[in-house]
């Protein structure tokens, strides 16, 4: 639904436009069309009339050539004689031409044919005609022209004529009703694909008004959804800050309250342990008490340790190992809870971004390792580092923990090489600590990063914090971390910040 | 000196309360000790049924106060014995669980004398407690006036 219905919307919107484009050429087609057929038309009524017009001058040139021969007949004036030649060779021209015009309808040109025949015989007559003139011998032509068949030729001609002249009248009615039809139907086309556009246009600008309120309404819209957007983002940003602080507030308050316990039961512990020592020196007293005394107790002080039986003193060695198992447990859990607590309070610090010199900063963390690398026969290079802006005792927390772990885990066979280079990538620095110590399985890779989580051998001290803290100031800084390693082939610890930490970055992770 | 010092223990985890006791006779303070194990009993001591504490006018009075404590803060605590006339001259040491630093400057701003962290390492309490006992023997807790 969501995808065809604007689609439709385009397509109701460009379907009038192009229907009216193709409506518009199709218009000028027909009427090129229809206009040529009109002219054709046009032109063939012309014809028509020209047709009329050649018989009518076909006709005056044999009533010309007949009127100059009797004329030199009666008078035989050369005037005449000149006259009739004259008209006789017109007379050839117009039935040429009469011919040429009748070309296209065979009917006619069959009429046209009979007519030059007919003006033919007619001429030949009025050859004789002239002939007898020109011998003197008038009475004789005289008579000719009485003769009855003398009207013959001239009445043939004028039926011929004027049989062509009915057909050419009923090809000129013919021609003009179809020149009159097709200029009817070319004005009908254009009057339709006019109206057909206008309509289309009409349309057309219809659904444009309707797809600009439409868009106006989805604009509106959009505006409004950015503003609850921001406002929901900005409800979010601040829920979830409280949620984190919550939570820091309550690992905070946890941690302290279990400490709180924690100083009772060392507290006992070492009381109880004093009562050990009590209990054991009576004892001790009691028994010497009860058997005859050695000499040498005599000038033995009260604080000397008491000699005890033998039962009796591996009753003390296990009252002691107890006693030791829970100190010892108990400092652990101090340690732990102390790693919390510092850890929430590193997560409340505010961080502040300056220009810090990564180089000189690794330098001096190196400075204050200097003699545990020694001791681990391990040498630590500083490959070229740029300045970047973040917080400067965040970075040196990250970079102080990763070259400590660098220098804890190295194997104890091979002299240890540790590298700290860095490379900038789009805004980001990236920092890589690599060592060539024990590796770490990619199956712990993750587990690592976890708080009193630790991997490998467990025969270095450590509470399993480092690379935990490691990670979370990583981020508050903006940046992410990870780790590439195998087992037995050393570590390469990758950091990446941003090469300008801003507050705001800081907000949207706090 | 007309009476001997009064020490106030405002302590509510009774297991502390007696650790802290037996570490202070240890280094050989006898005085008076009078617990209490929550915030609400101590005000009504310190400040008397009329809350003006004048009952303690006469007296030398020292104050050991925990900050956690189930039903008032003990800051507050501390707040109200310095404010009031009567026994603002009674010395304050905090002794708390929280070694935050934000606390322990808003506990010194406040007037308190001594800031003690419990350590959970118990050679560590001891010594703190013992050095405690030393301080009260060295100063001169002052006589209210008279």
């Amino acid at each position: 639904m969501f995808t065809s219905t604007p689609f439709r919307r385009s397509l109701l919107q460009v379907l009038p436009l192009t229907a009216g484009f193709i409506v518009l050429v199709a218009i000028s087609v027909a009427s090129i069309i229809y206009v040529g057929r009109a002219r054709e038309a046009n032109a063939m009524v012309v014809r028509s009339v020209e047709v009329e017009k050649q018989i009518s001058a076909v006709l005056l040139d044999v009533r010309h050539a007949e009127s100059a021969a009797r004329g030199y007949l009666l008078s035989t004036y050369e005037r005449f004689l000149n006259q009739h030649e004259l008209a006789a060779t017109n007379l050839q021209d117009n039935l040429a031409k009469l011919r040429e015009l009748s070309a296209d309808n065979p009917v006619q040109l069959h009429n046209a044919e009979e007519l030059s025949t007919a003006v033919r015989d007619h001429l030949a007559y009025l050859g004789k005609l002239i002939d007898l003139a020109k011998s003197n011998n008038q009475a004789e032509g005289i008579a000719l022209l009485r003769a009855p068949e003398s009207g013959q030729t001239i009445l043939r001609i004028s039926d011929i004529s004027n049989m062509m002249r009915r057909e050419e009248d009923r090809l000129f009615a013919a021609r003009t009703i179809a020149a009159d039809r097709l200029q009817e139907i070319t004005s009908l086309v254009t009057i339709a694909g006019s109206g057909l556009v206008v309509a289309l246009a009409a349309f057309s600008i219809f659904m444009l008004r309707r797809s600009a309120q439409a868009r106006d309404e989805a604009e509106a819209q959009l505006r409004d959804n950015n503003l609850n957007l921001e406002e929901t983002v900005a409800e979010r940003t601040a829920d979830l800050r409280e949620a984190n602080e919550e939570i820091q507030r309550f690992a905070y308050i946890v941690s302290h309250d279990l400490r709180s316990p924690l100083v009772n039961i060392m507290g006992f512990t070492s009381e109880l342990e004093e009562l050990r020592n009590d209990i054991f020196r009576r004892i001790a007293a009691l028994s010497r008490a009860a058997s005859p005394a050695p000499p040498t107790a005599e000038n033995a002080s009260d604080d000397a340790e008491p000699a005890l039986s033998p039962e009796d003193a591996s009753l003390s060695k296990d009252f002691g190992e107890a006693l030791d198992f829970i100190k010892s447990s108990i400092s652990k859990m101090d340690r732990l809870i102390s790693a919390i607590l510092q850890l929430t309070r590193e997560g409340r610090r505010e961080f502040r971004p300056v220009q810090v010199d990564v180089g000189e900063l690794i330098e001096g963390i190196v400075a204050t390792v200097a003699h545990q690398a020694s001791e681990a026969n391990a040498t630590i290079t500083v490959r070229p580092l740029p300045a970047i802006v973040s917080d400067r005792l965040a970075l040196e927390q990250i970079f102080s923990n990763l070259i400590d772990n660098a220098l804890k885990y190295l194997k104890s066979d091979v002299p240890g090489e540790i590298v700290i280079s860095a490379r900038t990538k789009l805004g980001f620095v990236i920092f890589e600590v690599t060592d060539n110590g024990r590796g770490i399985d990619p199956k712990d890779h993750q587990r690592i990063f976890e708080l009193f989580r630790r991997a490998g051998p467990q025969d270095r001290p450590g509470q399993g914090i480092g690379l935990a803290h490691v990670r979370a100031l990583v981020r508050r800084l903006g940046g992410t971390m990870s780790v590439s390693s195998e087992l037995n082939a050393g570590s390469t610890f990758t950091v990446m910040l941003p090469a300008k930490w801003t507050m705001r970055s800081q907000d949207k992770s706090a | 000196m007309s009476k001997p010092v009064t020490i106030i223990m405002i302590e509510d985890d009774e297991g502390h309360a007696r650790l802290i006791e037996r570490n202070i006779r240890r280094s050989g303070v006898n005085n008076d000790i009078i617990p209490f194990t929550n915030g609400t009993d101590a005000v009504r001591y310190l400040f008397g049924a009329d809350g003006t504490g004048k009952a303690h006018e006469n007296e030398a009075l020292l104050i050991l106060l925990d900050l956690n404590l189930p039903d008032m803060s003990g800051i507050d605590i501390l707040r109200r014995v310095k404010e009031n006339v009567y026994v603002k001259t009674a010395p304050v040491v905090v002794l708390t669980t929280t070694d935050d630093a934000q606390e322990i400057k808003r506990c010194y701003e406040l007037g308190c004398n001594v800031y003690i962290t419990k350590p959970v390492n118990y050679e560590s309490f001891a010594n703190a407690i013992r050095q405690l006992g030393l301080f009260f023997s060295v100063i001169q807790v002052p006589q209210a006036a008279t």
